[in-house]
């Protein structure tokens, strides 16, 4: 097993999810056994890659490009050649890992969480195919294969999300999720044809290289590389695409997880990460992720102070993170997005997993109603104390060292480095917030949290797991970690993309961001544990700014009256035209046209045989003068 | 002894024919009663057999052509009148009449 034979990996859960489909209600426990077994196996499986990785970078040095292998699908000679093929390098694997453990403590979560589901097959079976899906999409080696997968990842996140498809909000939801991202998927495709017209490849090696050397006009590489990032934003909720993210939350909690953590909203992260190189040929391309992510970063980190489902808490928390992402893509750093990617996964699945427990254990999601949760579930508490400080940036857990390679690579841009250092402390105050409001204080319903616990093994392992990894996950940036594990070379190779640069630590950075982190966490403690009174006075002096977050500011608002006005006005005016003019003048007027002159034309029918006699003896007379006339 | 061709030119026999074969349209055109339109058509047929004889007697002595048409002519107006009869007597037996403007029910 090594890097060629990896497009094994979304075989597996894809597999699962065909046998699931057919034979799923027939399985015992409708198979869910298998469906964990096939993602154990391909998480298993992604480690002989890893190894053959790191082996191949010590062995070719820091330029090996990574492995492609394809196989034609088919052609048109002289026209097209379709491939399917997987390609395998740093970003990868990094991938490759981050999607299969997720994807494996979120199934194994699951079995507690689900339990008792009435679609609890369907639901592992279309879990399988997320994964398989999002494995697909990474492994691709040309973009065709690339946009199916993107695809079903859409389609696939559209099902679980609206899981509980008897509630009006999951199906309202679902279908803001799916439209809102198929808005950026068409940017996206057109993209990909673009590309394909100006180079005659789908392959994405093929496209970058031709780009480099300067073979894509540049017009069409500037149209092409907007219409990427369209595409990108969609899907991974950035401004003005966020809307569908913290609706996403009416799907199960681990499918949030699995969401926000490993299989969705990432591959806009990676797909950027993958296409960089085009970016970075045309001019304000990278400034314009730089201002998305920034904007995004900013929006959620101010909304995610004010929401008071657990659940959205963590969904702008998100945002937050995503927004992060593309700022360090847009300072040209892919290094810097996918080791916070990673690190993110970890204690992004854990949020959402804690957050899952209390809503399984409390059956309520809304902050106002829980509370003094600490006692009844310790080792929830704990877990998702350090998924929220690992959020927040305390050192030394994962998302620290994460967050700081992005503020060292923004150091060079002064303006970008202290708007970045200003969320810093908003984040840790909404982290301090939410576990705050959950955990510590009064039960605000007592008789909710009477009977609270933590969760079965099934459930709680998966949260010590994800916990253990929220705190080690960030060592990875030392080779000597990597070396001791028993990759030659280390994993820092991994996932600094063989770049000339390794991890970047300034000791100045950290403190700072530390101590905003710190402050952050303070006031969070102060407002909302010490001195409750404090958050109240504060929304009512700043009652605007409260409403105004509160309503998302009114985004969602605006987009509904578009909707309203612009869009189903359009429909209307589409739905008459269709109605009048298409259906019943074209369609229906020849129908009713003919029928008229056949109406006229039976009385030809007199059945009477002088009547036809005559007929045929005129018809005879009349033929043989014309036969005459024209000799 | 000459033959019949050298006395009478051809052109007498197609005047003939034309006269019966146009009392045949009249008839078809004009009767009412169904028996009489049939007889009206075998005259139409007589005058295409003697169109067929007379051409076959002055263009091709030789050969029988002609007169193997009028031949079958004959046959199939008799099969035919036999059926036409047949039908009438039905028709006539269930509507007690055969005037062809009172049977009008195959229309629209």
């Amino acid at each position: 097993m090594g890097m060629s034979e990896a497009w094994l990996l979304p075989l597996l859960p894809a597999g699962a999810f065909v046998v699931l489909t057919l034979f799923g209600p027939y399985l015992p426990r409708k198979g869910d056994w298998l469906a964990i077994a096939a993602i154990f196996t391909t998480f298993a499986l992604t480690f002989p890659i890893i190894a053959d990785l790191t082996s191949a970078i010590a062995e070719h040095g820091p330029e090996f490009g990574g492995v492609t292998n394809s196989i034609e699908w088919m052609s048109v000679p002289g026209y097209l050649t379709l491939n399917l093929g997987v390609h395998v390098d740093a970003i990868t694997v990094v991938m490759l890992v981050v999607v299969s453990f997720v994807a494996l403590m979120v199934q194994v979560y699951s079995l507690g969480y689900m339990k008792g589901d009435s679609r609890y097959g369907w639901y592992y079976a279309v879990i399988s195919l997320f994964v398989a899906s999002m494995l697909a999409l990474v492994l691709a080696d040309n973009f065709l294969v690339l946009y199916f997968a993107w695809e079903l990842v859409g389609l696939c996140s559209y099902l679980l999300i609206g899981h509980y498809s008897h509630l009006r909000s999951a199906a309202e939801a679902a279908k803001k999720a799916f439209i809102t991202t198929r808005l950026g998927d068409v940017g996206l495709l057109i993209a990909i044809i673009l590309l394909w017209r100006e180079t005659g490849t789908f392959s994405i090696q093929g496209v970058i290289e031709a780009a480099q050397a300067g073979q894509i006009r540049t017009e069409v590489l500037t149209a092409s590389v907007f219409l990427i990032f369209m595409g990108a934003m969609g899907k991974s909720a950035q401004f003005p695409f966020h809307v569908w993210l913290p609706d996403a939350m009416e799907g199960p909690t681990p499918v949030s997880a699995l969401i926000h953590a490993a299989t969705m909203v990432v591959a806009g992260v990676y797909l950027v990460t993958r296409t960089l190189p085009l970016f970075e040929l045309v001019a304000g391309a990278q400034e314009l992720i730089l201002a998305v992510g920034l904007l995004t970063t900013f929006l959620s980190a101010s909304m995610g102070l004010v929401m008071t489902d657990i659940k959205r808490v963590i969904a702008y928390s998100t945002l937050n993170s995503l927004g992060l992402m593309f700022v360090a893509l847009g300072l040209g750093s892919p290094a810097a997005a996918m080791l916070y990617l990673f690190a993110h996964a970890f204690f992004k699945a854990l949020l959402f997993l804690g957050a899952g427990s209390v809503i399984h254990a409390t059956e309520r999601q809304d902050v106002s109603q829980l509370g003094g949760l600490w006692s009844k579930m310790p080792l929830t508490g704990a877990t998702f104390a350090i998924g929220a400080l690992a959020m927040a940036g305390l050192p030394f857990l994962a998302g620290f060292w994460a967050k700081d390679e992005i503020l060292v690579v923004a150091t060079e841009n002064r303006a970008v480095f202290a708007l970045l250092l200003l969320t810093l402390p908003v984040t840790a105050m909404y982290m301090a917030r939410l576990f705050i409001l959950t955990f510590l204080g009064e039960a605000k319903e007592p008789e909710a949290i009477e009977h609270a616990h933590d969760g079965p093994p099934t459930m709680s392992v998966p949260l010590v797991l994800l916990a253990v990894l929220s705190v080690v996950a960030g060592f990875v940036v030392f080779d000597q970690v990597g070396r001791a594990m028993g990759f030659p070379g280390g994993i820092g190779e991994i996932i600094f993309l063989h770049e000339p640069e390794v991890f970047r630590f300034d000791v100045a950075v950290a403190i700072g961001s530390t101590l905003l982190v710190a402050s952050g966490l303070g006031v969070g403690w102060l407002i909302w544990k010490e001195r409750p009174g404090l958050a109240i006075i504060a929304a009512i002096v700043l009652k605007p700014v409260h409403t105004l977050l509160v309503n998302k500011y009114y985004l969602d608002d605006l987009y509904q009256a578009v909707i309203d006005r612009v869009v189903l006005m359009a429909s209307r005016m589409l739905a008459w035209f269709d109605r009048n003019v298409v259906n019943d003048t074209i369609v229906d007027g020849s129908a009713q046209a003919t029928g008229f002159i056949g109406y006229l034309l039976k009385f030809q029918q007199t059945g009477r045989l002088p009547n036809y006699a005559l007929a045929i003896v005129i018809g005879i007379v009349a033929l043989t003068l014309v036969a005459f006339s024209l000799k | 002894m000459e033959a019949v061709t050298q006395q009478i030119p051809l052109e007498h026999f197609l005047v003939l024919s034309a006269i019966l074969f146009s009392l045949g349209v009249y008839g078809v055109l004009t009767r009412r009663n169904a028996v009489l339109i049939l007889m009206s058509i075998e005259l139409m047929l007589n005058a295409a057999s003697v169109n067929m004889v007379a051409f076959a007697a002055y263009t091709s002595p030789e050969q029988f052509i002609g007169i193997i048409f009028a031949i079958f002519i004959i046959t199939i107006a008799a099969a035919e009148a036999g059926l036409a009869l047949a039908i009438i007597l039905r028709i006539f037996r269930y509507r007690k009449t055969a005037n062809v403007d009172e049977i009008d029910e195959l229309k629209w």
